[in-house]
């Protein structure tokens, strides 16, 4: 859709400019006083992003947090989607259960995590637990919206041939729901990464945030910038990926649509 | 990976769910029914469950409710969710103005936008819980900070959806616009800006849970007020209704404010779903 006329060549050194100004104006106002001078300069952080490229320790923690994420997010999937087909696809289950959804689905988890703590203790469970509850609402509401939303005609045809409810589950349901449902998971995936850092950041369970948290309080901020540096990137990759893979799967749909 | 243009909707655009057409059967006794029973019940079953509770951490829910109401009444809660509304509402409001102004910017001008395509992908990603410990690290505990994060958390998919609410402006718009030489300042005013206002409402919706979230975050983080200082104050020195309590509190304001977010978004954009689009 955009036509590039440039040479992406020019757009690359163009690109390396913006991020050397961005660096610049960093160092510039640290040196000049703007930002307190406890930050790291440029140099600094750079060489702790080197240092922590190679340090296990690092890629082990940021490993806890990432499966922790997944965990949270593999079971929400699962629960969100069957309850998500079933709501939708009977109308008065759909209507009993809207406020609660709705409720539900603006609950900030992590205020109740205090709870969760309580009743299981700050472990790994507890924050698959709270992952999981995030998690589950766009999944839920994704699933239910695309379940509703059925073609008249083709809800006839199936009612005429009086298609089993199994098959019409699976042939049906399913394929129709799927654009939205692969939305609502690719939306909660960046959920999960948001909520297992946030977890680790206000309670002692180990992990990313939690590393970041610890690098602060000791006063190494090169180190805590270099982990947030590769949590983004460790974000943005899989955000891409999701995509992409949404992409892949919805190639007939969007042909289709054209 | 250079293939990566801003033209990835984050977020779905303005809700206009498919709603079944009414059947004339049953009135609207029947239809507040069917949609009250379940919460009901849950209430009810909450209540009759926890009565019996003999576990410390799950206290009776009248018990919940009490210690609620006393400490709505006293004050205690009143003064903690006022401060967490207003760092939510300022720091929404910081981010609405930098992520519509910006995305205004990088919309109308396409090389601008391929050049901090790469920067602006990565800050949206950092896990913005990851940035409270940094933030109030280096700016300290007051309000600002707490304020600035929420912020700077909620400006990018406000931005991300600006962007995408510019590329959608009809083109013929477009050139109409330019064709009468309209003054670019009355350009983005009255041209841009309104064809654009569905997908940056969209974003602002996006946008509101993550914002409470980074509040919670960053007052249990580190805090002497608000509504999560109080949650964590309350289970650290296990006062569990009191904990309870706060949680379901802060729920309850969520819920609220995007009933309320739905309300004003019905008639802020009243022309668009008049139209049809």
């Amino acid at each position: 859709m955009n036509e590039r006329t440039a040479q992406p060549g020019l757009l690359l050194v163009q690109r390396f400019a913006a991020i050397a100004i961005l660096l610049g104006a960093w160092q510039v106002a640290i040196a000049s006083g703007t930002l307190p001078s406890m930050l790291p300069g440029v140099g600094e952080i750079l060489q702790s992003v080197f240092a922590t490229i190679v340090s296990p320790t690092f890629w082990s923690t940021l490993g806890r947090t990432l499966a922790a994420a997944l965990a949270g997010w593999a079971i929400a999937s699962v629960v969100g989607v069957v309850m998500g087909l079933l709501i939708g696809s009977v109308r008065a289950f759909d209507r009993s259960t809207a406020v609660l959804i709705d409720f539900g689905r603006s609950f900030p988890v992590l205020a109740l995590m205090p709870v969760v703590i309580m009743l299981l203790g700050a472990n790994t469970l507890m924050q698959v637990v709270v992952v999981a509850l995030s998690c589950l609402w766009p999944i839920l509401v994704q699933t239910i919206d695309g379940t509703r939303r059925q073609e008249a005609a083709v809800a006839d045809t199936v009612a005429v041939y009086q298609i089993p409810t199994m098959l019409r589950f699976r042939r049906v349901l399913l394929p129709s729901a799927l654009p939205f449902i692969v939305t609502g998971v690719r939306i909660a995936a960046s959920i999960s990464l948001l909520v297992a850092v946030g977890v680790e950041v206000i309670s002692q369970v180990p992990g990313v945030g939690r590393g970041i948290t610890l690098m602060q309080q000791a006063q190494q901020w090169d180190v805590a910038f270099a982990y947030l540096f590769f949590t983004g990137l460790t974000g943005w990759a899989l955000a891409l990926l999701l995509q992409r893979a949404e992409d892949r799967m919805l190639k007939w749909k969007r042909q289709n649509n054209d | 990976m250079t293939s990566t243009v801003l033209t990835k909707t984050p977020a779905p655009g303005p809700q206009k769910s498919y709603r079944p057409p009414p059947r004339s059967d049953g009135g609207a006794a029947r239809k507040l029914l069917q949609s009250t029973w379940l919460i009901v019940v849950a209430v009810v079953a909450w209540w009759f469950l926890s009565a019996q509770s003999t576990n410390f951490f799950i206290p009776s829910l009248q018990e919940i409710l009490t210690v609620l109401w006393r400490d709505l009444t006293n004050g205690v809660i009143l003064s903690g969710a006022l401060y967490s509304l207003t760092n939510l509402i300022v720091g929404l409001l910081v981010a609405t103005v930098m992520g519509v102004g910006l995305g205004l910017v990088l919309g109308e001008t396409e090389r601008l936008r391929l050049i901090v395509d790469p920067v602006i992908h990565f800050f949206r990603s950092v896990p913005q819980a990851a940035l409270v410990p940094m933030i109030i690290g280096v700016f300290g505990m007051g309000q600002g900070p707490k304020m600035g994060t929420i912020a700077f958390a909620c400006m990018w998919p406000v931005l991300l959806n600006t962007v995408d609410g510019v590329l959608g402006v009809d083109p013929t718009v477009r050139k109409f616009s330019r064709v009468y030489r309209i003054p670019a300042l009355l350009h983005f005013r009255r041209v841009v800006l309104p064809a654009a206002l569905p997908q940056i409402v969209a974003g602002v919706r996006v946008a509101l849970p993550i914002g409470i979230t980074v509040m919670v975050v960053s007052e249990m983080f580190a805090s002497v007020e608000g509504l999560g200082y109080y949650i964590l104050n309350s289970s650290a020195t296990f006062k569990v209704p009191e904990t309870w309590a706060g949680a379901l509190l802060v729920g309850v304001i969520g819920y609220l404010l995007s009933v309320l977010f739905k309300f004003a978004e019905r008639r802020l954009l009243r022309w668009y779903y008049a139209s049809g689009a």
